[in-house]
C-alpha cells in the first residue's frame, strides 16, 4: 500500500520553477533516497510535503488523504516529520526538553510518557549522556541525532531526513547509516536526501533523482547510477 | 525553595493590613499592581518570546469596562472587574488572532500601533457612539470606595495567580510548548506545535489578569481617563520592571516591581525634583552589570555560596 504520493507537484517562486511536475510514490517501510545536485529541487520537495511550502499545483497525498497546504504542525500530527538541513535546536531548553517537546505535541502524549519516550529516543540515537544538557552546548554531529531523536518522539511514522549526514566524517557516517537502518526495523517509513551517494547506496531501496527541479531518473540505487542522464546531471558532458 | 519561600511572604502578606497603618498597605498595593502587570507581560515575553508593547489596550479595556457594569448596571465591584476581564478577553480574542501571527519585531510594533489606536478610539468613543462609555477626554467618575484593604487583597490575588501561572510553566504540557515557541517557532511547528493557538491562550489569559488589574486601579484612583489608562508610559514602566527583576523567571516582575516602587518612593521624598535621574541611573547600572535581572544576582549569589562551602 502507498504511503505518500506525489502527484504532479510543481513549485515556483516567482519566475523560478523550482519544481516542475514531480510524481513518486512512496510504500510502507522502505527507504527512499533522494539525490540530485545543489539547487535541483530537494529541499522544496521536503518543504512542501512537510507543509513549510505549498504546491503551485499538483497534490501530496498521504495514506489516501491530501496534505498539500496544511500547517507544518497539522502535518506532523498527521504522521508527516522532518529534520532540518541545518539541524535545528530549542538552544535554552535541555537536549531532553528538545526531544520532550515532539513527544508532547507530536503525539499527544501526557508529561510522564512524554518523559519516559525522551529519555528512550535519546539513548536510541547515542545521546542518553548528554540528555540534561543545554541543547547549544552540542557539536554538529550531535546536533543531527538530537534532531533525528526529536523527530523520533513525535511518533511519525514517515520521516524526512533533509542531508543529516552532512558535516560527518567517514566513520559518523558509517554509524548514522546504522542507525536509520534501526529506524526502519522500528516499522518508520523514510526519505532521505543526501549529498554522500555511498551512504546512499548502502541504505536506499529505491532513489529518485532530480534535476533543475525535475525527476530525471527512478530505480534502484545501483541502476540509476548507471544511468546516462544521471552521470550527466552529476558530471556534465565531458567526463570521458 | 523559592516557591516555599514565596508560600510562606503569602501567608504574611495575607494578615499583613492588620498589623500596619494605611501608607504601608498602599505602598504594598502598589507593588502588588505593578507585579501583577509586569507579571503578565512577562508570561508572554518571558515565555513565549513575544514582546507586546500594547498590553495597555486590556488595562483601559478592563478600567472602562469595569466603569461601566459599576456605573450603568449598578453591579457590585467584584462582580464588574470579573465581566471587564472577560470582556478584555473577548477583545484580545479578536485583536490576538490576527496580530499573533506577526514575528518579532512586527509583533511588538504591531502591538505598540494597536495601543495607540485603541486610546484614539476611547477618545472618540462618546462621540460617535450612542453607548457612552469613555467620556471622552474628560474621563468618567466612579463611585468614592470605602476603605483600601479591598484593593490590597485584590491586588494581592492578581499578583498571586500570575506569579502562579508562571511557576505552572516551569513544568508543564502548555509550558514547555510555550518555550518551544518562544526559543524557536518554526522548530516548535515542526514538531506539532499549533504555535498561534498557544500563544493566544496565553494572550487571552494575560489580558485578563491585566484588565483586572486595570479595573481595580481604576475603582481605586476613583476618576480614569483614556489618555491615562492607555498610556505607553505604563507599558514601559512594566518593561522595565519585568526585565530588571528577570525575564523568563516567576519571581523576576516581583522583584522588579518592588525594587523600582520602593526605590522611586524613597527617592521621590528626598529629591523632589531630580529623582527621576537616580532611577534611570540605576536602570542603566542594573541592566550593564545585571543584565539577567535581579533574579539573576540572587542566583549567582547563590552559586557563589554553594561553590564556598565546597
Amino acid at each position: 500500500m502507498s504511503v505518500l504520493e506525489v502527484r504532479g507537484v510543481t513549485k515556483r517562486f516567482g519566475s523560478l520553477v523550482a519544481l516542475n511536475d514531480v510524481n513518486f510514490t512512496l510504500t510502507e517501510n522502505e527507504i527512499l533516497g533522494i539525490i540530485g545536485p545543489n539547487g535541483a529541487g530537494k529541499s522544496t520537495l521536503f518543504n512542501v510535503i512537510a507543509g513549510l511550502d505549498t504546491p503551485s499545483t499538483g497534490d501530496v497525498v498521504y495514506r489516501g488523504r491530501s496534505i498539500a497546504g496544511l500547517r507544518p504542525d497539522a502535518v506532523c500530527r498527521l504522521g508527516i516529520a522532518k529534520t532540518f538541513q541545518i539541524p535545528q535546536l530549542f538552544p535554552r531548553l535541555s537536549v531532553a526538553e528538545n526531544v520532550l517537546v515532539a513527544a508532547l505535541y507530536g503525539h499527544g502524549a501526557s508529561l510522564p510518557d512524554a518523559e519516559r519516550q525522551a529519555h528512550e529516543w535519546l539513548a536510541f540515537v547515542g545521546l542518553d549522556g548528554k540528555a540534561g544538557l543545554a541543547a547549544e552546548t552540542l557539536s554538529v554531529a550531535e546536533r543531527r541525532r538530537a534532531d533525528l531523536a526529536r523527530v523520533l518522539a513525535t511518533g511519525a511514522p514517515l520521516i524526512l531526513l533533509d542531508e543529516n549526514m552532512a558535516g560527518l566524517n567517514q566513520t559518523e557516517v558509517e554509524a548514522a547509516v546504522a542507525l536509520l537502518r534501526k529506524v526502519r526495523e522500528r516499522g518508520r517509513t523514510l526519505v532521505v536526501t543526501e549529498h554522500i551517494m555511498l551512504a546512499i547506496l548502502g541504505l536506499a531501496d529505491r532513489v529518485v533523482v532530480l534535476n533543475y527541479g525535475e525527476k530525471i531518473a527512478e530505480g534502484r540505487p545501483a541502476d540509476v547510477m548507471r544511468d546516462a542522464t544521471v552521470v550527466k546531471a552529476y558530471l556534465g558532458d565531458a567526463h570521458g | 525553595m523559592a516557591e516555599w519561600l514565596a508560600l510562606a511572604a503569602f501567608a504574611v502578606l495575607l494578615v499583613l493590613p492588620l498589623g500596619i497603618g494605611p501608607y504601608p498597605v498602599r505602598l504594598a498595593t502598589v507593588i502588588f499592581m505593578w507585579a501583577a502587570l509586569a507579571g503578565a507581560w512577562n508570561l508572554l515575553a518571558g515565555y513565549a518570546g513575544s514582546v507586546d508593547l500594547g498590553p495597555v489596550v486590556h488595562y483601559g479595556v478592563g478600567a472602562f469596562a469595569t466603569a461601566a457594569f459599576m456605573l450603568k448596571a449598578q453591579l457590585p465591584f467584584l462582580v464588574s472587574v470579573v465581566l471587564g476581564g472577560a470582556v478584555a478577553m473577548v477583545i484580545a480574542y479578536a485583536l490576538g488572532t490576527p496580530t499573533l501571527r506577526l514575528r518579532g519585531a512586527y509583533f511588538a510594533i504591531g502591538t505598540l500601533a494597536l495601543a495607540e489606536s485603541a486610546k484614539e478610539v476611547a477618545l472618540a468613543w462618546d462621540r460617535f457612539v450612542p453607548f457612552p462609555l469613555t467620556g471622552g477626554s474628560a474621563g468618567v467618575s466612579l463611585p468614592l470606595a470605602t476603605g483600601y484593604v479591598l484593593f490590597y487583597y485584590v491586588m494581592l490575588a492578581v499578583m498571586a495567580g500570575v506569579t502562579g501561572a508562571a511557576l505552572s510553566l516551569q513544568r508543564s504540557k502548555f509550558g514547555y510548548g510555550l518555550r518551544a515557541v518562544g526559543e524557536n517557532d518554526r522548530l516548535a511547528e515542526a514538531s506539532g506545535v499549533n504555535i498561534h493557538r498557544l500563544r493566544r491562550r496565553l494572550y487571552v489569559g494575560s489580558a485578563f489578569a491585566i484588565a483586572v488589574t486595570g479595573g481595580t486601579a481604576g475603582y481605586w484612583l476613583s476618576y480614569i481617563n483614556a489618555a491615562e489608562m492607555f498610556s505607553t508610559a505604563m507599558t514601559f514602566q512594566m518593561v522595565v520592571m519585568a526585565l530588571l527583576g528577570g525575564l523568563g523567571t516567576p519571581f523576576g516582575p516581583v522583584l522588579g516591581a518592588m525594587f523600582l516602587t520602593l526605590a522611586s518612593e524613597y527617592l521621590g521624598t528626598r529629591f523632589v525634583y531630580y529623582y527621576l535621574i537616580f532611577i534611570g541611573a540605576i536602570i542603566v547600572a542594573l541592566s550593564l552589570f545585571a543584565p539577567a535581572g535581579l533574579s539573576g544576582l540572587v542566583q549567582l549569589a547563590r552559586r557563589r555560596r554553594i561553590e564556598g562551602a565546597t
